[in-house]
């Protein structure tokens, strides 16, 4: 081997180092995002650009559309023709959904994910699609990690001013996560908030310093994922809509394309999911529900952290309750009583604190073709979603007058049994 | 509490490197700094060990003096005496706690886990018994017990390995590099570092986090409704096979570069196994340090036992039944699951199939040119990858789970 000094060896390795410093911590954005990239984003469901900020804010920032954040889960995910995205590019309405969620976002990602999209949610309009399976009891916050982001988490140690209650019960909640118990950094941070002190001067630049590398990261990573739903999924849905945006139109090419597409079984389920699915362990499922219990659940606190949050921020919003196929329901043994009774409660949570703006669909789903398995809107359940979107959204921001009852983090709420006087007694 | 797994994470590097700087100038200044360098040590083995596993670190203390008074005391009786089962009984007592941990999840003592088991334990095994086995042969004479905590206790390779042997480590640790030497051992630690970045944080990350666990999940969603087979066991089969390669080769550059780093020469333990010719020459290039050890004092040793007895007269018989001796071995030193027994055959089975076809090459003297040698790549490289299947347990997952 060639004689070779110190520097020819270490050299390289420092100059590395300075380029991934430099890389890290130029103070301007090193990438484009254009606006066919935010429209391929906005029916992604990549977890990048959910976990990041830097695909939402180019979207929330955009002035030749409005896109509007629609929170929801795997529901989301059913871009069949009449999802509202495609509704609302066939007919060139004045609103554009950026669908945010899919299977397992729950409120507690949903609260974090508010964190770094504060603009967007600032007296503006939003959608919020509420499935009562996320109100299971104790240990269902499995997808957790999977949607956690240490920079949405930044975010909201940053924008903490004053400590509020639902600080201090987001606080506890997150030290309960792994991610953040074994993240030293944030479970000082986050603890100091759960006892009511606020963070020190030195947090605050570190935090500052940690949140320019992860958005750095997440402006250099979230364009990698790149998704062609929008050609894919998007356009060809496009076709098979009515050329005017017309109810019984749509109703009427709903029920066609549902009754095509679930000609397989007795439960109206989409064909594929059917069998891909369901029929193989059908005998097995009969009567697999019977124990489920949505009527206590920690969710229902994580979701009066993300109510919190929309006061926080005057946000003008739509709460959609997503019903069940009860066909499904009916033979995997889904207790009717009970699963009314946890709507009930959630809709007592939202209309005692001013959020009036429900589109109550869980009546409906015994209806035909209205959802598209299981637990998922689909056809006609979109249509019906829609009567509400539409003109909520086309009507635009109204000023908002909400009231936050923080008994809605305790845990007797929590854990409250929801008959009509129990409701009616919590205060 | 501040717990560092080694080379996990960049926090990891520059903590360590940092820690370092101060031997590395030393040794390029003509000096080993030795007090230092086993402060430095025992502060990462005492990071790798604390909060929720003190139990380990516990354990590490218990086995370091088990195994301290086991080989001083065997060196003792050895200038006296040397007599066989008093050498059984010494190697035995040193395996013991290795075997009780192994036996354990089997066995279900989860006390015996708790109480005995940390991280490392069978590479420290390897380099106490292969001392014990050298004192009777009379190449260690002397025990030093200064040296023998530095050798058993060199923190690169605490945990997994590359697994030096005493006298070549002893050589280099009490000797300097004269700086031209020692420059280029830096130069080379400083290309194994980035090659490890490559290897471990990128390519294994892409191979076993990113495509792995999709691919498995085809494989348990397709075999359910096929009666436990399905093509997508193929992919598996590979993703997992190289994910094992570049996670354990990238682990080792690391090792051996950070013992470059402080002037040790550990040797390699992986040279492009994936390029063998058979299944012999994958052992000389796949875990090397490993395979070695194997070679060197189960395979030579039990042929030597077996010629001496004259139990197999036979030469070919004889290294017949060693070789699946050693492989089995192998397999039980990687735990009580059928898989890792089945793997160990599959390779003892092998390397005699192996055997019998290069005699058979020789006597009829089968054409030997670049095409041939080609093909004996690709058939080598597919029978370890589906022996590879068989180690992943994703077998067991996928029909007995």
């Amino acid at each position: 081997m060639k004689k070779r000094g110190l520097w020819w060896i270490f050299g390289p390795v420092v100059v590395a180092f300075v380029l991934i410093g430099a890389l890290f911590l130029v103070p301007f954005s090193l990438n484009h995002i254009t606006k066919k990239d935010v429209r391929e984003a906005s029916v992604s469901f990549s977890k990048n650009v959910f976990k990041g900020e830097a695909v939402k804010n180019a979207a929330f920032n955009d002035h030749s559309k409005r896109y509007v954040p629609f929170f929801g889960s795997s529901e989301l995910l059913r871009l069949d023709s009449m999802h509202p995205a495609i509704l609302a590019e066939k007919y060139h309405r004045n609103y554009q959904p950026f669908l945010l969620g899919q299977a397992g976002t729950e409120s507690l990602t949903h609260y974090l994910s508010m964190q770094e999209m504060t603009p967007a949610l600032h007296k503006k309009q939003a959608v919020f699609i509420v499935s009562q399976q996320w109100f299971t009891k104790k240990g269902s916050k499995l997808a957790f990690p999977e949607f956690y982001s240490p920079l949405q988490t930044a975010d909201w140690l940053r924008h903490i001013k004053k400590i509020t209650p639902t600080d201090r019960f987001m606080a506890r909640r997150l030290l309960q996560q792994s991610q953040i118990k074994d993240n030293e950094l944030y479970a000082k941070m986050i603890t100091k908030i759960s006892h009511n002190k606020p963070l020190s001067k030195t947090d605050r630049k570190v935090l500052a310093v940690r949140h320019r590398m992860l958005l750095r990261e997440d402006q250099l990573f979230s364009s990698f994922s790149k998704s062609s739903n929008w050609s894919k999924r998007v356009e060809p849905a496009l076709k098979k809509l009515p050329e005017q945006d017309n109810n019984n139109e749509l109703t009427r090419q709903a029920t066609s394309i549902g009754k095509k597409q679930t000609s397989n079984n007795r439960f109206q389920i989409k064909n594929s999911f059917y069998s891909y699915r369901v029929k193989l362990r059908l005998k097995q499922l009969a009567g697999s529900q019977k124990d489920f219990d949505y009527r206590q659940s920690d969710e229902y606190a994580d979701f009066q952290a993300v109510l919190a949050e929309f006061a926080k921020q005057h946000t003008d919003v739509l709460f959609i309750i997503q019903p069940v196929n009860q066909r499904w329901a009916s033979y995997t043994g889904l207790k009717k009583e009970m699963y009314y009774q946890s709507v009930d409660k959630v809709k007592k949570q939202l209309t005692s604190q001013g959020f009036n703006h429900i589109a109550d669909l869980s009546h409906q789903g015994d209806q035909n073709y209205f959802m598209q398995d299981t637990i998922h809107l689909g056809w006609n359940g979109w249509v019906a979603a829609d009567q509400h979107i539409k003109p909520f959204l086309t009507q635009g921001y109204q000023p908002t007058n909400y009231h936050i009852n923080n008994n809605y983090l305790s845990e007797d709420w929590q854990n409250l049994m929801p008959t009509t006087d129990n409701l009616a007694q919590f205060k | 509490m501040l717990n560092l797994q080694p080379y996990a994470d960049p926090k990891y590097f520059v903590i360590l490197l940092l820690a370092l700087l101060p031997v590395a100038i030393g040794l390029y200044f003509g000096k080993r700094l030795n007090w230092y360098e086993v402060v430095v040590s025992l502060v990462f083995i005492f990071l790798m060990f604390d909060g929720k596993k003190y139990h380990e670190g516990v354990a590490l203390v218990g086995y370091m003096i088990w195994q301290w008074l086991l080989v001083w005391a065997y060196t003792l009786y050895r200038k006296k005496a040397n007599g066989t089962v008093v050498f059984y009984i010494a190697t035995f007592l040193s395996i013991l706690p290795l075997i009780l941990v192994k036996v354990a999840p089997a066995a279900n003592w989860t006390h015996v886990t708790s109480l005995l088991g940390f991280l490392g334990i069978s590479y420290l095994t390897f380099r106490s018994v292969a001392m014990i086995l050298e004192t009777r042969d009379g190449s260690i004479k002397e025990f030093n017990p200064w040296l023998f905590l530095r050798f058993m206790l060199f923190m690169p390779t605490i945990s997994s390995g590359p697994i030096d042997r005493y006298r070549r480590f002893v050589k280099d640790i009490t000797t300097v590099p004269d700086r031209q030497k020692y420059t280029e051992m830096l130069e080379k630690a400083v290309w194994y570092f980035f090659l490890g970045f490559l290897y471990k944080f990128v390519i294994s990350y892409i191979l076993g986090t990113v495509i792995l666990p999709q691919v498995e999940n085809l494989a348990m969603l397709s075999a359910s409704v096929h009666h436990g087979w399905t093509w997508w066991l193929v992919p598996v089969m590979y993703t997992y096979g190289f994910d094992l390669f570049f996670d354990f080769a990238g682990y080792s550059l690391f090792a051996v570069a950070t013992s470059y780093v402080m002037g040790v020469e550990l040797p390699m333990n992986f040279n492009k196994p994936f390029l063998s010719k058979n299944l012999k020459d994958f052992w000389n290039r796949w875990h090397i340090s490993l395979s070695f050890w194997f070679r060197d004092y189960i395979f030579m040793r039990l042929v030597f036992l077996i010629m001496k007895k004259k139990w197999i007269k036979n030469r070919v018989t004889t290294s017949n039944v060693a070789y699946i001796a050693n492989m089995l071995i192998m397999g039980f030193w990687h735990g009580l699951h059928w898989y890792y027994i089945a793997y160990g055959l599959f390779h003892g089975v092998g390397m005699a199939i192996n055997d019998a076809w290069l005699r058979y090459k020789k006597k009829h003297h089968v054409p030997h040119n670049k095409f041939t040698e080609a093909f004996a790549i690709f058939i080598t490289f597919n029978v370890v990858m589906v022996s590879f299947l068989l180690f992943s347990g994703f077998l067991d997952k996928l029909w007995f789970k």
